[in-house]
């Protein structure tokens, strides 16, 4: 079954819209499902055209697709445990919050919290994702637990906060401190990054672009030749700081001076 | 004029040592009387359990550490969260909610007089505003001087009239009800790193011991006349093998008062620990409760932890810091000038440590063990041990035999060697629980005389009516039904005005504060003392004539005078 949800146009299309109930299995009985704009409770077919092609038995064999002016519609997949979603254009804030399983895929860019605290499944984005992309709720421990993000382009600050397991790549470059307080998991950033990975107890991440301000917390132990990729790395562990079993690898930190601490200080990221 | 008549209800009254009679209750204008007209409001209990509105002798809910739990912990705010409703604000959070969310669900359980634990002098403003937004309960204020620096030099000259006179002034000042002494002497020395290990190691700097904070204060407290007596938090708390420290502290308490206790001891779960390390802590829980079956002179509170996420917080700020080296996770710890400290840090008590589940034993078999429920009151040192919210569940541990055993077989293994929880099967009665709830609250902080925690004549018409039929209910078994009917109230009445039906609150709830002002004498009121006031403006950042909490701070303040015998 294919549920296709095109955006009208709206008086005030500034509005955010609260769509957490946009998640594969609630249409399984039907469109009739109401979302917030603002602080007003709307029947979802107030706000867009819905086309549904075919029908299913199982939440798994939905196909959420939507189009038209979505960039302010936002928790679309939260506790999303199945089926997919897809996303012509951008989308709102949280979207794929909590998401346990099946496919979301985005063809613009993502506003921040992409995939917060997601337990499993995949995201991917074909454009860029805001700040926050696959990191912890402010204050929780653990961030993302499990399943897979992807982002094309480049993902803001604080991409991968407290991630806890599963697999981050980012394929353009990093905001200031990703990868910050990681407690396991695999974030690749393919591009540029400053900062990386303050206080991180577990876990793996590789850097491919240039990493500013490398934090004094992280020792230099190894280089090592990656045979897939054909490059040399150098590899860190950290944050010894905070008993830190973490692995750092980068292709090509800034220059030694950096590692200096009156280099290190805290200050606005340099990208 | 308004009148309210309570009809069929099933009274427990243990002060009045009324024990389930069925009986009416009229109320004229926020008071018990005698009887009411015919054109009273009436409300028909149905023979459902009727008692004296709850009392919470120990809580955190309002106060600058409070709120700065509130800060640390967004992630709590994204639980318990209920939108406005009818006269209901917003509320959200589970272990540190807003003040509305604590004082709604307080009132959906039936309390109605809630205690402060800890309110620093100096901030004593913050916690007088959050007291005015916490509108379903009557508050009063602990208030700190376990590191007051002027009442130290007062103990190391011997001056125990110039201590009482401090308190005295100081009580007066930030609207305080009574004294508060949090590991006395180790927030002072934690100022400088240090912290005290037992109630006989001098304080740095001022050459005092816990030993003689306690005894001063206590003494002071007496000739103050306050209502309530010294509300201490030992040493050490949390350290294994403190239960030593612990009774040594009980040894030093003279029984000087006929009316009341001279030493309120709370959380004592957390001060019964035997061994040596994390590794062989064990409960020494009946060495306390026998010290306590002894002495008429002390009443204690469980301090019972239960399951699950919450925040610790308290002035122990050492005992913070030690918590935070074992999890090593967020924390706070903050110094008040010339007074106390604070220390918070979220904590998770699980079912598979060890510790957590000694923990918990110990907490019960204090209440347990205790032969009278007026010496050991029911709380969890909200939100330290778990949030008030658990009570109910808490009431069903106590009454039932079965229900313990259920949850104790569901621990680690080894609870059973350390504790004695398995062995006890006390269990609780109803008149039992409506003391340690309600009763046993009202004689411990003094407020029976103030119309708190019992239906005489001229008493406030606070009442709580539970939805269960005692005589029909046996609790040892149908514990599930008991823990239900104490969640949400069929009616809460506060001063005489329904404030909650069955969980939803229809009042915006109108509270008072107590607070004490002992009379003293003029030549001995430190007011008038120049070495007193010339130090205050030496070392304080405030000045002394701007350090007194202002009346507009307390719309509804009422205030408990008292002569001390100075």
């Amino acid at each position: 079954m294919r549920v296709i949800l095109e955006t009208k146009e709206r008086k005030k299309p500034f509005l955010p819209i609260e769509a957490e109930t946009i998640i594969p299995s609630n249409f399984l009985k039907g469109p009739e499902l109401t979302v917030y704009e603002g602080n007003k409770e709307r029947l979802l077919s107030d706000l867009f055209t819905i086309v549904v092609e075919g029908t299913a038995v199982s939440p798994d064999k939905v196909e959420v697709v939507l189009k038209g002016d979505t960039a302010r519609i936002k928790r679309v997949g939260e506790y999303m445990a199945t089926g997919t979603i897809r996303i012509q254009g951008d989308i709102g804030m949280h979207c794929g919050n909590f998401m346990s399983g099946g496919v979301i895929e985005i063809g613009g860019n993502a506003d921040a919290w992409l995939g917060r605290e997601m337990l499993g499944g995949s995201i991917i984005c074909h454009g860029n994702a805001g700040h926050y992309c696959a990191s912890g709720y402010r204050g929780e421990k653990h961030g993302m637990r499990g399943g897979r993000v992807e982002v094309m382009g480049n993902a803001g600050d604080f991409c991968s906060e407290y991630l806890t397991g599963g697999e981050v790549h980012i394929h353009g470059n990093c905001g200031d401190m990703a990868g910050v307080e990681m407690k396991g998991g695999q974030l690749i950033i393919e591009g540029d990054a400053t900062r990386p990975c303050g206080n991180m107890k577990d876990g793996m991440c590789m850097i491919f672009g240039t990493v500013h301000r490398i934090l004094p917390t992280f020792e230099k132990i190894d280089t090592k030749k990656l045979p897939d990729r054909n490059v040399t790395v150098t590899v860190y562990k950290g944050d010894v700081a905070n008993r830190g079993k973490g692995t750092l690898m980068i292709q090509k930190p800034h220059n030694e001076g950096d590692q200096h601490p009156a280099n290190t200080l805290p200050g606005p990221a340099t990208t | 004029m308004t009148e309210l008549l309570v009809k069929n209800a099933c009274v427990i009254d243990p002060l009045n040592r009324i024990l389930m009679e069925v009986m009416d209750i009229p109320v004229r204008d926020g008071r018990i009387v005698e009887s009411v007209s015919a054109g009273a409001d009436i409300i028909d209990a149905k023979g459902c359990l009727t008692l004296p509105g709850g009392i919470d002798s120990h809580s955190h809910v309002c106060g600058t550490k409070v709120n700065f739990g509130r800060y640390m912990s967004p992630e709590d705010m994204r639980a318990g969260r209920t939108a406005r409703r009818g006269k209901m604000h917003v509320t959200s959070g589970y272990y540190v909610p807003t003040t509305y969310g604590n004082s709604y669900r307080y009132s959906a359980m039936g309390y109605t007089t809630v205690l402060e634990g800890a309110m620093a002098p100096l901030e004593a403003r913050h916690t007088h505003e959050e007291f005015t937004a916490t509108p379903h309960q009557d508050m009063l204020a602990n208030t700190l001087f376990d590191g007051n620096w002027a009442i130290m030099e007062a103990v190391r000259a011997k001056d125990v009239k110039k201590a009482a006179a401090i308190v005295a002034w100081t009580l007066s000042a930030v609207k305080g009800y009574s004294i508060k002494l949090t590991n006395p002497g180790g927030t002072e020395a934690w100022g400088w790193g240090e912290d005290v290990s037992s109630i006989h190691d001098a304080v740095p700097n001022f050459n005092v011991t816990p030993a003689e904070i306690i005894t001063t204060m206590i003494e002071a407290n007496e000739l103050l006349h306050l209502p309530h007596s010294v509300h201490l938090h030992c040493n050490n708390l949390g350290k294994p093998g403190n239960y030593r420290t612990t009774l040594e502290t009980f040894d030093l308490v003279p029984d000087t008062n006929n009316g009341r206790q001279t030493l309120y001891a709370t959380h004592v779960q957390f001060h019964a620990y035997g061994g040596t390390t994390w590794r062989d802590i064990s409960s020494k829980a009946e060495e306390i409760a026998r010290a306590v079956n002894a002495k008429p002179q002390i009443v204690m509170d469980m301090g019972q932890i239960m399951f699950g996420r919450t925040m610790t917080m308290t002035a122990d700020g050492p005992m913070e810091f030690n918590l935070y080296c074992l999890h090593h996770n967020k924390w706070s710890n903050h110094d008040v000038e010339l007074e106390t400290g604070s220390g918070i840090i979220p904590v998770l008590y699980s079912k598979k440590s060890l510790v957590n589940c000694v923990m918990w034993a110990i907490g019960l078999e204090l209440a347990l063990l205790t032969k009278n429920p007026f010496q050991c009151l029911l709380e969890t040192d909200n939100p330290n041990g778990a949030p008030f919210v658990k009570y109910p569940e808490i009431i069903g541990l106590l009454m039932s035999k079965r229900y313990r055993d259920e949850e104790c077989a569901t621990l680690v293994d080894g609870t059973e060697q350390r504790t004695a929880i398995c062995a006890l099967d006390r269990e609780m009665d109803w008149n039992e629980i409506a003391i340690m709830t309600r009763a046993g609250q009202a004689k411990a902080l003094g407020i029976a005389a103030e119309g708190k925690g019992h239906f005489s004549k001229g008493a406030e018409a606070d009442i709580a009516i539970y939805p269960i039929r005692c005589r029909d209910v046996d609790p040892a078994t149908e514990y599930r039904k008991v823990i239900e009917a104490f969640r949400k109230t069929m009616y809460t009445i506060k001063r005489g005005r329904v404030v909650a039906r069955e969980g939803d609150i229809i009042v915006e709830g109108a509270n008072s504060t107590f607070w004490v002002n002992p009379v003293v004498p003029d030549d001995l009121n430190v007011a008038n003392d120049p070495e007193f006031v010339k130090k205050f403006e030496e070392y304080y950042t405030v000045r002394m004539g701007n350090y007194p909490v202002q009346d507009v701070y307390l719309p509804r303040g009422k205030c408990i005078r008292t002569k001390a015998a100075l």
